[in-house]
Protein backbone atom coordinates (compact mmCIF):
# COMPACT_ATOMS: atom_id res chain seq x y z
CA UNK A 1 0.00 0.00 0.00
CA UNK A 2 2.38 2.64 -0.76
CA UNK A 3 0.82 5.87 -2.99
CA UNK A 4 4.14 7.47 -3.99
CA UNK A 5 2.50 9.60 -6.83
CA UNK A 6 0.29 11.33 -3.53
CA UNK A 7 3.60 11.48 -0.97
CA UNK A 8 5.76 13.28 -3.62
CA UNK A 9 3.24 15.38 -4.76
CA UNK A 10 2.32 16.72 -1.22
CA UNK A 11 5.99 17.18 -0.37
CA UNK A 12 6.27 19.12 -3.46
CA UNK A 13 3.32 21.17 -3.41
CA UNK A 14 4.39 22.87 0.24
CA UNK A 15 7.88 23.08 -1.16
CA UNK A 16 7.16 24.63 -3.98
CA UNK A 17 4.97 27.06 -2.18
CA UNK A 18 7.06 28.07 0.98
CA UNK A 19 10.17 28.18 -2.52
CA UNK A 20 8.10 30.84 -3.89
CA UNK A 21 7.26 32.68 -0.55
CA UNK A 22 10.96 32.69 0.08
CA UNK A 23 11.94 33.90 -3.16
CA UNK A 24 9.77 36.76 -2.95
CA UNK A 25 10.00 37.59 0.42
CA UNK A 26 13.78 37.97 0.05
CA UNK A 27 13.86 39.90 -3.30
CA UNK A 28 11.28 42.23 -2.42
CA UNK A 29 13.71 42.46 0.87
CA UNK A 30 16.67 42.99 -0.57
CA UNK A 31 15.29 45.31 -3.74
CA UNK A 32 14.17 47.53 -0.79
CA UNK A 33 17.10 47.74 0.83
CA UNK A 34 18.99 48.86 -2.33
CA UNK A 35 16.75 51.35 -2.72
CA UNK A 36 16.64 53.00 0.78
CA UNK A 37 20.05 52.88 0.66
CA UNK A 38 19.84 54.96 -2.51
CA UNK A 39 17.60 57.44 -1.54
CA UNK A 40 18.83 57.95 2.28
CA UNK A 41 22.73 56.85 2.43
CA UNK A 42 23.01 58.81 5.76
CA UNK A 43 19.88 57.39 7.55
CA UNK A 44 20.71 54.80 10.52
CA UNK A 45 18.92 51.95 9.58
CA UNK A 46 20.52 48.64 9.22
CA UNK B 1 -6.90 57.27 26.64
CA UNK B 2 -10.64 57.17 26.74
CA UNK B 3 -11.37 57.16 23.31
CA UNK B 4 -9.08 53.98 23.45
CA UNK B 5 -10.75 52.55 26.34
CA UNK B 6 -14.05 53.55 24.42
CA UNK B 7 -13.11 51.02 21.14
CA UNK B 8 -11.98 48.24 23.58
CA UNK B 9 -15.58 48.26 24.73
CA UNK B 10 -17.38 48.59 21.70
CA UNK B 11 -15.25 45.65 20.33
CA UNK B 12 -15.69 43.42 23.33
CA UNK B 13 -19.54 44.13 22.62
CA UNK B 14 -19.44 43.26 18.83
CA UNK B 15 -17.34 40.00 19.97
CA UNK B 16 -20.17 39.10 22.81
CA UNK B 17 -23.44 39.70 19.85
CA UNK B 18 -20.74 37.87 17.15
CA UNK B 19 -20.32 34.96 19.35
CA UNK B 20 -23.56 34.40 20.69
CA UNK B 21 -25.10 34.96 16.86
CA UNK B 22 -23.10 32.21 16.05
CA UNK B 23 -23.79 29.87 18.69
CA UNK B 24 -27.62 30.05 17.81
CA UNK B 25 -26.76 29.93 14.38
CA UNK B 26 -25.26 26.71 14.86
CA UNK B 27 -27.27 25.23 17.80
CA UNK B 28 -30.34 25.79 14.84
CA UNK B 29 -28.50 24.23 12.10
CA UNK B 30 -27.33 21.48 14.15
CA UNK B 31 -28.96 19.07 12.05
CA UNK B 32 -27.77 20.10 8.85
CA UNK B 33 -23.88 20.18 10.24
CA UNK B 34 -24.04 16.56 11.31
CA UNK B 35 -22.07 14.28 7.78
CA UNK B 36 -23.63 11.00 8.86
CA UNK B 37 -26.26 9.10 11.01
CA UNK B 38 -25.30 6.65 13.18
CA UNK B 39 -27.24 3.09 13.03
CA UNK B 40 -28.93 4.64 17.19
CA UNK B 41 -30.39 7.86 14.94
CA UNK B 42 -31.98 5.82 12.41
CA UNK B 43 -33.66 3.45 14.89
CA UNK B 44 -34.47 6.81 17.07
CA UNK B 45 -35.91 7.90 13.65
CA UNK B 46 -36.75 6.22 10.69
CA UNK B 47 -35.23 8.42 7.74
CA UNK B 48 -37.55 8.90 4.65
CA UNK B 49 -37.91 6.20 2.12
CA UNK B 50 -36.10 6.58 -1.11
CA UNK B 51 -33.99 9.31 0.58
CA UNK B 52 -30.20 9.19 0.44
CA UNK B 53 -28.46 10.08 3.64
CA UNK B 54 -25.12 8.66 4.90
CA UNK B 55 -24.77 6.23 7.59
CA UNK B 56 -21.39 5.77 9.86
CA UNK B 57 -20.45 3.75 12.43
CA UNK B 58 -17.45 0.62 12.74
CA UNK B 59 -17.94 -2.12 10.38
CA UNK B 60 -18.75 -4.97 12.95
CA UNK B 61 -16.16 -7.68 13.42
CA UNK B 62 -16.85 -10.97 11.71
CA UNK B 63 -19.68 -9.34 9.25
CA UNK B 64 -17.59 -8.58 6.05
CA UNK B 65 -18.61 -10.91 3.46
CA UNK B 66 -16.96 -10.36 -0.06
CA UNK B 67 -17.93 -11.58 -3.22
CA UNK B 68 -18.13 -10.94 -6.92
CA UNK B 69 -21.17 -10.05 -8.50
CA UNK B 70 -22.92 -10.61 -11.68
CA UNK B 71 -21.70 -8.57 -13.65
CA UNK B 72 -18.11 -9.22 -12.42
CA UNK B 73 -18.05 -5.71 -9.78
CA UNK B 74 -17.02 -6.78 -6.29
CA UNK B 75 -19.65 -7.17 -3.93
CA UNK B 76 -19.22 -6.55 -0.40
CA UNK B 77 -21.96 -7.25 2.67
CA UNK B 78 -21.17 -5.83 6.28
CA UNK B 79 -22.85 -4.81 9.14
CA UNK B 80 -22.54 -0.87 10.12
CA UNK B 81 -22.70 -0.58 14.31
CA UNK B 82 -22.03 2.16 16.65
CA UNK B 83 -22.47 -0.60 19.56
CA UNK B 84 -25.69 -0.06 20.58
CA UNK B 85 -27.22 -1.11 17.26
CA UNK B 86 -26.35 -2.49 13.47
CA UNK B 87 -27.24 -1.66 10.16
CA UNK B 88 -26.87 -4.76 7.25
CA UNK B 89 -25.73 -3.05 4.33
CA UNK B 90 -24.82 -4.28 1.01
CA UNK B 91 -22.55 -2.63 -1.71
CA UNK B 92 -21.02 -2.99 -4.95
CA UNK B 93 -17.90 -1.65 -6.05
CA UNK B 94 -14.23 -1.45 -4.82
CA UNK B 95 -13.75 -0.76 -0.82
CA UNK B 96 -11.16 1.74 0.18
CA UNK B 97 -7.73 0.57 1.49
CA UNK B 98 -8.30 1.72 4.84
CA UNK B 99 -11.41 -0.56 5.02
CA UNK B 100 -11.97 -3.44 7.29
CA UNK B 101 -13.58 -4.87 10.26
CA UNK B 102 -13.44 -2.99 13.19
CA UNK B 103 -13.12 0.61 11.34
CA UNK B 104 -15.13 3.58 10.95
CA UNK B 105 -16.78 3.86 7.70
CA UNK B 106 -18.68 6.17 6.22
CA UNK B 107 -21.55 4.92 3.50
CA UNK B 108 -23.85 6.97 1.50
CA UNK B 109 -27.07 5.58 0.34
CA UNK B 110 -31.21 4.55 1.17
CA UNK B 111 -32.82 2.22 2.99
CA UNK B 112 -34.47 -0.62 1.77
CA UNK B 113 -38.09 -2.08 2.47
CA UNK B 114 -36.40 -4.80 4.45
CA UNK B 115 -34.80 -2.44 6.84
CA UNK B 116 -30.98 -2.89 5.67
CA UNK B 117 -28.88 -0.01 3.56
CA UNK B 118 -27.98 -0.01 0.39
CA UNK B 119 -24.79 2.04 -0.08
CA UNK B 120 -23.29 3.70 -3.23
CA UNK B 121 -20.48 4.85 -1.60
CA UNK B 122 -18.08 3.79 1.13
CA UNK B 123 -15.34 6.17 2.78
CA UNK B 124 -13.01 4.81 5.01
CA UNK B 125 -13.13 6.99 8.57
CA UNK B 126 -9.32 7.04 9.69
CA UNK B 127 -9.35 7.32 13.45
CA UNK B 128 -6.74 8.90 15.52
CA UNK B 129 -4.30 6.23 16.27
CA UNK B 130 -1.09 6.62 14.83
CA UNK B 131 1.35 3.78 15.15
CA UNK B 132 4.28 1.74 13.61
CA UNK B 133 3.64 -1.90 12.52
CA UNK B 134 5.76 -3.35 14.51
CA UNK B 135 3.90 -1.62 17.69
CA UNK B 136 0.36 -2.78 16.29
CA UNK B 137 1.93 -6.32 15.96
CA UNK B 138 3.56 -6.34 19.39
CA UNK B 139 0.09 -5.32 21.28
CA UNK B 140 -1.49 -7.81 18.78
CA UNK B 141 1.07 -10.39 20.02
CA UNK B 142 0.30 -9.55 23.79
CA UNK B 143 -3.61 -10.18 23.59
CA UNK B 144 -3.95 -6.87 23.90
CA UNK B 145 -6.15 -5.61 21.45
CA UNK B 146 -7.77 -7.01 18.66
CA UNK B 147 -8.13 -4.21 15.87
CA UNK B 148 -11.28 -6.10 14.53
CA UNK B 149 -12.83 -5.97 17.69
CA UNK B 150 -12.32 -2.26 18.01
CA UNK B 151 -9.91 1.21 19.18
CA UNK B 152 -6.67 0.42 20.07
CA UNK B 153 -5.95 0.64 23.87
CA UNK B 154 -5.33 3.92 25.57
CA UNK B 155 -2.03 5.61 24.34
CA UNK B 156 -0.75 5.82 27.30
CA UNK B 157 -0.57 1.59 27.54
CA UNK B 158 1.97 1.63 24.72
CA UNK B 159 2.54 5.59 23.96
CA UNK B 160 5.78 6.10 25.81
CA UNK B 161 7.00 2.66 26.68
CA UNK B 162 9.98 1.51 24.42
CA UNK B 163 9.76 -0.67 21.17
CA UNK B 164 9.14 -4.39 21.38
CA UNK B 165 9.83 -6.96 18.80
CA UNK B 166 9.49 -5.88 15.30
CA UNK C 1 15.03 57.47 11.48
CA UNK C 2 14.20 60.20 14.37
CA UNK C 3 14.18 63.32 13.29
CA UNK C 4 13.45 62.85 9.74
CA UNK C 5 9.51 62.52 10.56
CA UNK C 6 8.96 65.29 9.22
CA UNK C 7 8.99 64.28 5.42
CA UNK C 8 6.29 61.97 5.96
CA UNK C 9 3.40 62.79 3.31
CA UNK C 10 0.41 63.22 5.88
CA UNK C 11 0.98 66.56 6.63
CA UNK C 12 -2.41 66.90 8.10
CA UNK C 13 -1.73 64.55 11.02
CA UNK C 14 -0.75 65.53 14.22
CA UNK C 15 3.18 65.90 14.92
CA UNK C 16 4.20 63.69 17.32
CA UNK C 17 1.66 60.98 16.32
CA UNK C 18 3.50 61.11 13.08
CA UNK C 19 7.25 60.95 14.64
CA UNK C 20 6.01 58.15 16.95
CA UNK C 21 4.54 56.55 13.48
CA UNK C 22 8.49 56.66 11.65
CA UNK C 23 10.49 56.24 14.95
CA UNK C 24 9.00 53.19 15.75
CA UNK C 25 9.29 51.23 12.02
CA UNK C 26 12.98 52.57 12.47
CA UNK C 27 13.08 51.13 15.69
CA UNK C 28 11.52 47.48 14.39
CA UNK C 29 13.82 47.70 11.34
CA UNK C 30 17.12 47.66 13.63
CA UNK C 31 15.73 45.46 16.31
CA UNK C 32 14.36 43.25 13.38
CA UNK C 33 17.50 42.75 11.49
CA UNK C 34 19.32 40.66 14.11
CA UNK C 35 16.40 38.46 14.67
CA UNK C 36 15.53 38.02 11.14
CA UNK C 37 19.46 36.26 10.50
CA UNK C 38 18.98 33.60 13.49
CA UNK C 39 15.20 33.29 12.20
CA UNK C 40 16.91 31.89 8.34
CA UNK C 41 18.96 29.55 9.96
CA UNK C 42 16.94 28.24 12.39
CA UNK C 43 14.24 27.32 10.13
CA UNK C 44 16.49 25.87 7.55
CA UNK C 45 18.42 23.62 10.19
CA UNK C 46 15.02 22.61 12.26
CA UNK C 47 12.74 21.90 8.83
CA UNK C 48 15.88 20.30 7.37
CA UNK C 49 16.47 17.71 10.18
CA UNK C 50 12.44 17.05 10.34
CA UNK C 51 11.19 16.91 6.70
CA UNK C 52 14.66 13.94 6.48
CA UNK C 53 12.94 12.50 9.36
CA UNK C 54 9.56 12.68 8.34
CA UNK C 55 10.57 11.29 4.46
CA UNK C 56 12.99 8.64 5.43
CA UNK C 57 13.92 7.93 9.03
CA UNK C 58 10.13 7.78 10.53
CA UNK C 59 8.73 3.93 10.26
CA UNK C 60 5.37 3.75 8.41
CA UNK C 61 1.92 3.39 9.83
CA UNK C 62 0.36 0.11 10.47
CA UNK C 63 -2.96 1.35 8.51
CA UNK C 64 -1.35 4.11 6.39
CA UNK C 65 1.68 2.52 5.21
CA UNK C 66 4.29 5.38 3.85
CA UNK C 67 1.25 7.65 3.28
CA UNK C 68 1.42 8.84 7.09
CA UNK C 69 4.15 10.80 5.46
CA UNK C 70 2.06 13.40 4.62
CA UNK C 71 0.90 14.15 7.39
CA UNK C 72 4.01 15.61 8.61
CA UNK C 73 3.59 18.42 5.75
CA UNK C 74 -0.96 18.36 6.38
CA UNK C 75 -0.63 18.96 10.31
CA UNK C 76 1.99 21.94 10.26
CA UNK C 77 0.21 23.36 7.55
CA UNK C 78 -3.66 23.28 9.74
CA UNK C 79 -1.74 24.45 12.98
CA UNK C 80 -0.10 27.52 11.05
CA UNK C 81 -3.18 28.47 9.36
CA UNK C 82 -5.11 28.51 12.46
CA UNK C 83 -2.37 30.08 14.98
CA UNK C 84 -1.45 32.39 12.11
CA UNK C 85 -4.97 33.46 11.65
CA UNK C 86 -4.86 33.81 15.69
CA UNK C 87 -2.22 36.12 15.26
CA UNK C 88 -3.99 38.07 12.44
CA UNK C 89 -6.74 39.16 15.26
CA UNK C 90 -4.62 40.26 17.49
CA UNK C 91 -2.77 42.50 15.00
CA UNK C 92 -6.27 43.62 14.39
CA UNK C 93 -7.36 44.36 17.73
CA UNK C 94 -3.61 45.88 18.31
CA UNK C 95 -4.83 48.29 14.54
CA UNK C 96 -8.59 48.89 16.01
CA UNK C 97 -7.70 49.96 19.77
CA UNK C 98 -4.22 51.73 19.60
CA UNK C 99 -3.89 52.56 15.96
CA UNK C 100 -0.85 51.11 15.88
CA UNK C 101 0.73 50.79 12.66
CA UNK C 102 3.10 48.50 12.43
CA UNK C 103 -0.13 46.02 13.04
CA UNK C 104 -1.34 47.18 10.11
CA UNK C 105 1.30 46.22 7.61
CA UNK C 106 1.78 43.29 9.76
CA UNK C 107 -1.64 41.97 9.08
CA UNK C 108 -1.44 43.16 5.52
CA UNK C 109 1.93 41.05 4.70
CA UNK C 110 0.73 38.32 6.92
CA UNK C 111 -2.84 37.52 5.46
CA UNK C 112 -1.59 36.51 1.89
CA UNK C 113 0.86 33.74 3.71
CA UNK C 114 -2.06 32.44 5.68
CA UNK C 115 -4.08 32.14 2.44
CA UNK C 116 -1.06 30.15 0.70
CA UNK C 117 -0.84 28.24 4.14
CA UNK C 118 -4.35 27.38 4.08
CA UNK C 119 -4.41 26.08 0.52
CA UNK C 120 -1.77 23.98 0.94
CA UNK C 121 -3.17 22.07 3.89
CA UNK C 122 -6.40 21.59 1.35
CA UNK C 123 -4.36 20.19 -1.06
CA UNK C 124 -2.10 18.20 0.85
CA UNK C 125 -5.42 16.82 3.17
CA UNK C 126 -7.18 15.96 -0.50
CA UNK C 127 -4.39 14.42 -1.48
CA UNK C 128 -4.00 12.28 1.63
CA UNK C 129 -8.08 11.64 1.86
CA UNK C 130 -7.83 10.32 -2.02
CA UNK C 131 -5.81 6.77 -1.23
CA UNK C 132 -7.03 6.86 2.66
CA UNK C 133 -11.22 7.44 2.83
CA UNK C 134 -11.16 7.06 -0.82
CA UNK C 135 -12.59 10.26 -1.67
CA UNK C 136 -10.37 13.97 -2.35
CA UNK C 137 -13.52 15.65 -0.62
CA UNK C 138 -16.45 15.56 1.41
CA UNK C 139 -18.67 18.36 2.83
CA UNK C 140 -18.02 17.93 5.87
CA UNK C 141 -17.86 20.29 8.99
CA UNK C 142 -14.20 20.01 9.35
CA UNK C 143 -13.57 20.53 5.61
CA UNK C 144 -15.88 22.86 5.06
CA UNK C 145 -15.00 25.16 8.17
CA UNK C 146 -11.23 25.19 6.77
CA UNK C 147 -12.20 25.98 3.33
CA UNK C 148 -13.95 29.35 5.28
CA UNK C 149 -10.99 29.74 6.99
CA UNK C 150 -8.88 29.93 3.43
CA UNK C 151 -11.85 32.32 2.28
CA UNK C 152 -11.19 34.56 4.76
CA UNK C 153 -7.34 34.78 4.30
CA UNK C 154 -8.42 35.63 0.65
CA UNK C 155 -10.82 38.15 1.32
CA UNK C 156 -8.16 39.47 4.10
CA UNK C 157 -5.63 39.66 1.46
CA UNK C 158 -8.47 41.41 -1.15
CA UNK C 159 -9.99 43.86 1.17
CA UNK C 160 -6.55 45.11 2.92
CA UNK C 161 -5.34 46.23 -0.71
CA UNK C 162 -8.60 47.10 -2.19
CA UNK C 163 -8.50 51.00 -1.72
CA UNK C 164 -6.78 53.78 -2.13
CA UNK C 165 -6.07 55.21 1.31
CA UNK C 166 -4.17 52.53 2.99
CA UNK C 167 -5.42 53.07 6.41
CA UNK C 168 -8.85 52.70 5.57
CA UNK C 169 -8.12 49.28 3.37
CA UNK C 170 -6.66 48.00 7.19
CA UNK C 171 -9.27 48.90 9.05
CA UNK C 172 -11.94 47.37 7.17
CA UNK C 173 -9.09 44.55 6.73
CA UNK C 174 -9.03 44.09 10.86
CA UNK C 175 -12.78 43.95 11.14
CA UNK C 176 -13.43 41.44 8.57
CA UNK C 177 -10.61 39.20 10.36
CA UNK C 178 -12.12 39.58 14.09
CA UNK C 179 -15.59 39.02 12.08
CA UNK C 180 -13.59 35.92 11.03
CA UNK C 181 -12.39 34.32 14.41
CA UNK C 182 -15.77 32.81 14.96
CA UNK C 183 -14.40 30.31 12.55
CA UNK C 184 -11.38 29.06 14.55
CA UNK C 185 -13.10 27.14 17.25
CA UNK C 186 -15.72 25.93 14.75
CA UNK C 187 -12.52 24.59 12.82
CA UNK C 188 -10.99 23.01 15.74
CA UNK C 189 -14.28 21.51 17.66
CA UNK C 190 -16.08 20.68 14.33
CA UNK C 191 -14.62 16.79 14.93
CA UNK C 192 -15.73 16.71 18.60
CA UNK C 193 -19.06 18.90 18.29
CA UNK C 194 -20.59 17.14 14.74
CA UNK C 195 -19.72 13.86 12.95
CA UNK C 196 -17.29 13.95 10.79
CA UNK C 197 -15.49 12.15 7.96
CA UNK C 198 -12.36 13.54 9.11
CA UNK C 199 -10.79 12.15 12.38
CA UNK C 200 -10.54 13.54 15.82
CA UNK C 201 -6.97 15.32 17.28
CA UNK C 202 -4.46 13.31 17.85
CA UNK C 203 -1.82 15.83 19.28
CA UNK C 204 -3.97 17.96 21.29
CA UNK C 205 -5.95 15.09 23.52
CA UNK C 206 -6.43 15.51 27.06
CA UNK C 207 -4.70 12.41 27.48
CA UNK C 208 -1.72 10.84 25.84
CA UNK C 209 -1.25 11.82 22.66
CA UNK C 210 -3.29 9.02 20.04
CA UNK C 211 0.67 8.84 18.33
CA UNK C 212 3.22 6.77 18.92
CA UNK C 213 6.52 9.31 19.57
CA UNK C 214 8.15 7.69 16.58
CA UNK C 215 5.69 9.60 14.48
CA UNK C 216 4.84 12.37 17.29
CA UNK C 217 8.37 13.59 16.94
CA UNK C 218 9.49 14.53 13.22
CA UNK C 219 5.59 15.72 13.31
CA UNK C 220 6.37 17.89 15.95
CA UNK C 221 10.05 18.81 14.43
CA UNK C 222 7.92 19.34 11.08
CA UNK C 223 5.97 21.92 12.53
CA UNK C 224 8.15 23.98 14.79
CA UNK C 225 10.48 24.10 11.45
CA UNK C 226 7.28 25.21 9.72
CA UNK C 227 6.45 27.64 11.99
CA UNK C 228 10.01 29.43 12.23
CA UNK C 229 9.69 29.66 7.79
CA UNK C 230 6.71 31.27 7.99
CA UNK C 231 7.62 33.69 10.90
CA UNK C 232 11.03 34.07 9.18
CA UNK C 233 8.69 34.75 5.84
CA UNK C 234 6.37 37.17 7.47
CA UNK C 235 9.33 39.05 9.16
CA UNK C 236 10.81 39.62 5.57
CA UNK C 237 7.92 40.84 4.30
CA UNK C 238 7.07 43.34 7.05
CA UNK C 239 10.19 44.43 7.20
CA UNK C 240 9.98 44.93 3.44
CA UNK C 241 6.77 46.43 3.40
CA UNK C 242 8.10 48.98 6.12
CA UNK C 243 11.48 50.09 3.84
CA UNK C 244 8.82 50.27 1.26
CA UNK C 245 6.96 53.02 2.89
CA UNK C 246 9.57 55.21 3.84
CA UNK C 247 10.62 54.57 0.14
CA UNK C 248 7.83 56.36 -0.61
CA UNK C 249 8.16 58.92 1.35
CA UNK C 250 11.47 59.96 0.61
CA UNK C 251 11.10 60.11 -3.12
CA UNK C 252 7.48 62.14 -2.40
CA UNK C 253 9.61 64.48 0.08
CA UNK C 254 12.42 64.53 -2.85
CA UNK C 255 9.84 65.40 -5.76
CA UNK C 256 8.24 68.28 -3.23
CA UNK C 257 11.74 69.72 -2.72
CA UNK C 258 12.32 69.20 -6.91
CA UNK C 259 9.00 71.42 -7.35
CA UNK C 260 9.72 73.61 -4.97
CA UNK C 261 13.06 74.71 -6.12
CA UNK C 262 12.06 74.48 -9.67
CA UNK C 263 9.00 77.39 -8.52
Amino acid sequence: MTHTFFIAASYALVLLGFGALVLDAARRHASAKRLLAELDPRGDRP
Amino acid sequence: MTRKKRRLYILLLCGLGLGSATALTLTAFQDNLVFFRSPSDIMREAPPANRAFRLGGLVEAGSLERATGADGKPTANFRVTDGAHAIRVSYAGVLPDLFREGQGVVTLGTMLPDGSFRASEVLARHDETYMPPEVADALKRAGHWNPAQGAAPPPAEWNTAPRRGG
Amino acid sequence: MTAKADSSPSGAAPGARSLHRFANPGRFLRASARVQTWLWAAAALVLGAGLVWGLFLSPADWQQGQTVRIMYVHVPMAWLAMGGYTALAVASIMSLIWRHPLADLFARELSPVGALVTALCLATGSLWGRPMWGTWWVWDARLTSVLVLFFLWLGHAALTRAFEDQERGARVGAILALVGIVNIPIVKFSVDWWNTLHQPASVTRLDAPGMHVDILYPLLTCAFGFSLLFGAVVLARTRAAVMERRIRALQLARARREEAAGA
